[in-house]
């Protein structure tokens, strides 16, 4: 059935769907799990990284552009897309010499990612973001986009393999005015439990916040190994208290 | 007064030190005698690299924006920040772009390369060639009165809080006798792991 | 070294002494062009204090030595708290006013928010200074008087038609700079309240009164606050003497 329809991007199928945007999103679930979470004081963005799917790229800079990004998907077609992003922030930079609003950032993101799911003859980008931000109007603001274009604001939310049941998770354990260090705790169990390795370590998980220091300046920050070591010690020695979490 | 680069006013020095360099700039901004602002830096940083820029006004924001955008990028692209020769070589290639339109600017880049631990001055004419030195550079309207007081107070291997006195008297000196520059100055002096930024109050008439 | 290279000559305005940068159609060669002296007798005037913006215009609407309208609007509301005063070429100040303004408008209808009063400035320098190396440029003066959205501070943003920016406690264009700038260097402060700012601007408007040649028919007043932008009610009948 559906052969008649998937080829071209551009058209519908009997059923209002666009074959070739589901498969993108298909592409994505086999890819790693990221995830966001926003805190009262700042974003956590956690990543698992497998050797082809994932990667936290850092988007933009991390003083310049309040923003950075998970990437779940294809690095190569993510990278076309970070550039992009990177250009336009700049662009908004030089004409009215203040940074770009996170929302008007993902916008113009999602508006490229959407061309591709309407003008024919080529694929969708296949990834997806989660992107953390600052900007002095809405301050701290996270953000999901998908290969459709769509975009949405969330607290927590997580993309790639296993996000329906990270999803759940996160919707179980979030409070609404969690601090930073609790939602970087959260993050690790969350991965913990949605990774297929039993064991989590530095190599296998990235950790990016976005937060603010005592002087009211944003800071972007992608940890080094030892510091999530240093988080996973401190979440295996505290099991307890996790589970009280829960 | 017929030059588009002593419209606005405007004087900006750069000095070598041991193992630092300094960079100042005064703060006038004036429609030629008038004066417009006195709150009017010419010295940007990219990164730890500082450029001034004297000239039109115009184009002083033009050009600075205009590098920042491509510094940034750079930065993004190549995951670590610009180094002075680098930066040297896009403000020149920038510059020449506009050969026969140029912007009325002469930049003064300071900064030290991390990777050589070397300090690195040099200035540009408004299209774009670069003029090395190893002592200092001037630019702006009170160039000619700069390269007296450099000349006069300058000696090799200045430690950092003699370059700040050095450069601070030569620029003060200097915009004293312009009447299209000074209302105070900025100051930077650049080491290899600070930057102290300083703000001179200067005369204020 | 280009040093001693000869750049084209900048001219001067004939009356005013104002330097006179033009482009010609090959956008490289800077030509004259006769800039009519008339925006010089245009008054502008901005003042900041600690919670608003006032923005003054004159109200004559001048051609040559004829004035044609005595009630003229020299400013332009960009958005809610952003206010541009422009004097200038005729039909230019208009023309870069509205299109500036339509562009301020489009930006807040598409993302739901104002810009910021120094972005609004930013953005209108750059399309100053492309249009300054363009075939035609703009000839136009601006002051932009604004009340930042977000951390409700007040500023005012000094532009000439080189597209030169600054941002300044207080401004003005045209002969009114030569006048006002020493009386408000005297008596401005940066936390005065809107009463005293009034004070001052009268202070500024008996010296035109007193000292210009050709009557400028009174300023039309405009204040900005958190609240928005109001016109004030400002007493132009007072006769100045002249000294």
């Amino acid at each position: 059935m559906s052969r008649r329809y998937d080829s071209r991007t551009t058209i519908f199928s009997p059923e209002g769907r666009l074959y070739q945007v589901e498969y993108a999103l298909e592409a994505i679930s086999h890819a790693g799990t990221a995830l966001g979470i926003l805190a009262k004081d700042g974003i956590v963005l956690a990543a698992e990284r497998k050797v082809t799917s994932k990667l936290l790229e850092q988007d933009t800079s991390a003083e310049k552009l309040n923003m950075i990004c998970a990437v779940a998907g294809m690095t190569a077609d993510a990278n076309i897309l970070i550039n992009y992003a990177r250009q336009a922030a700049q662009r908004y930079l030089l004409t009215f010499n203040e940074d770009i609003p996170c929302e008007q950032l993902v916008r113009r993101l999602c508006d490229l990612k959407q061309g591709y799911t309407q003008h024919g003859g080529l694929r969708p980008f296949g990834v997806s973001f989660i992107y953390a931000g600052y900007d002095p109007q809405r301050q701290f603001q996270l953000y999901q986009s998908n290969p459709s274009g769509n975009y949405g604001g969330w607290k927590a939310t997580s993309v790639g393999a296993n996000n329906a049941s990270a999803q759940s998770l996160l919707k179980q354990d979030y409070k609404e005015d969690c601090d930073l260090k609790e939602a970087c705790g959260m993050a690790v169990k969350v991965l913990s439990k949605t990774m297929d390795s039993t064991k989590l370590s530095s190599e296998k998980i990235e950790f990016a916040t976005v937060g603010k220091t005592k002087d009211g300046k944003i800071y972007h920050h992608l940890w080094g190994a030892e510091e999530i070591t240093a988080l996973l010690k401190e979440h295996d020695l505290a099991k307890g208290e996790d589970a009280e979490m829960g | 007064m017929s030059s588009p680069f002593s419209i606005n006013g405007g004087a900006c020095v750069a000095m070598v030190g041991k193992d630092c360099v300094a960079i100042a700039c005064d703060l006038r901004l004036g429609l030629q005698s008038l004066t417009v602002s006195n709150n009017f830096p010419k010295i940007f940083p990219y990164g730890d690299v500082y450029l001034g820029l004297t000239g039109l006004a115009t184009d002083v924001a033009t050009v600075s924006d205009l590098l920042r955008y491509k510094v940034n990028l750079y930065r993004l692209r190549e995951e670590r920040a610009i180094s002075p020769q680098t930066l040297a070589n896009l403000v020149s290639s920038s510059l020449y772009e506009r050969r026969f339109g140029p912007f009325f600017v002469s930049p003064v880049i300071a900064g030290i390369n991390h990777t050589t631990g070397k300090p690195f001055i040099c200035g540009f004419d408004s299209i774009g060639c670069i003029d090395f030195a190893k002592d200092f550079i001037v630019s702006g309207t009170a160039s000619d009165q700069l390269f007296g007081t450099c000349e006069g107070l300058w000696e090799p291997d200045l430690a950092p809080e003699d370059l700040f006195e050095t450069i601070s008297q030569a620029l003060l000196n200097a915009v004293d006798r312009d009447a299209l520059s000074g209302w105070g100055a900025h100051v930077y002096i650049i080491e290899k792991d600070k930057v102290t930024k300083r703000l001179l109050k200067g005369r204020q008439d | 070294m280009l040093e001693a290279r000869e750049f084209p000559p900048i001219f001067l305005c004939p009356v005013c002494k104002a330097p006179q940068l033009i482009t010609s159609k090959y956008a490289s060669t800077f030509l004259f062009i006769y800039q009519p002296p008339k925006s010089c007798q245009e008054v502008l005037l901005g003042i900041t204090g600690k919670d608003f913006t006032l923005i003054a215009a004159s109200k004559a609407a001048m051609r040559g030595a004829t004035i044609l309208k005595a009630s003229d609007d020299k400013t332009r509301q960009l958005n809610k708290h952003t206010l541009m005063a422009f004097s200038g070429e005729a039909g230019d100040t208009v023309q870069f006013a509205e299109y500036i303004q339509a562009n301020a408008q489009l930006y807040s209808m598409r993302n739901e928010a104002d810009l910021s009063p120094s972005a609004m400035a930013n953005f209108v320098r750059r399309e100053l200074a492309s249009s300054l190396r363009s075939r035609k440029p703009y000839m136009v003066n601006l002051l932009l008087g604004g009340v930042d959205p977000i951390t409700d501070k007040p500023s005012l943003h000094w532009l000439d038609y080189l597209a030169a920016l600054a941002p300044v406690p207080y401004a003005a264009h045209g002969y009114a700079q030569y006048y006002c700038l020493s009386i408000l260097d005297k008596h401005h402060q940066p936390d005065i309240d809107l009463e005293r700012g009034l004070e001052l601007l009268r202070l500024c408007t008996d010296e035109l009164k007193r000292r210009l040649p050709i009557d400028f028919k009174g300023v039309l007043v405009k204040v900005v606050t958190k609240d928005g932008i109001r016109e004030i009610d400002y007493d132009d009948s007072k006769q100045v003497q002249s000294a």
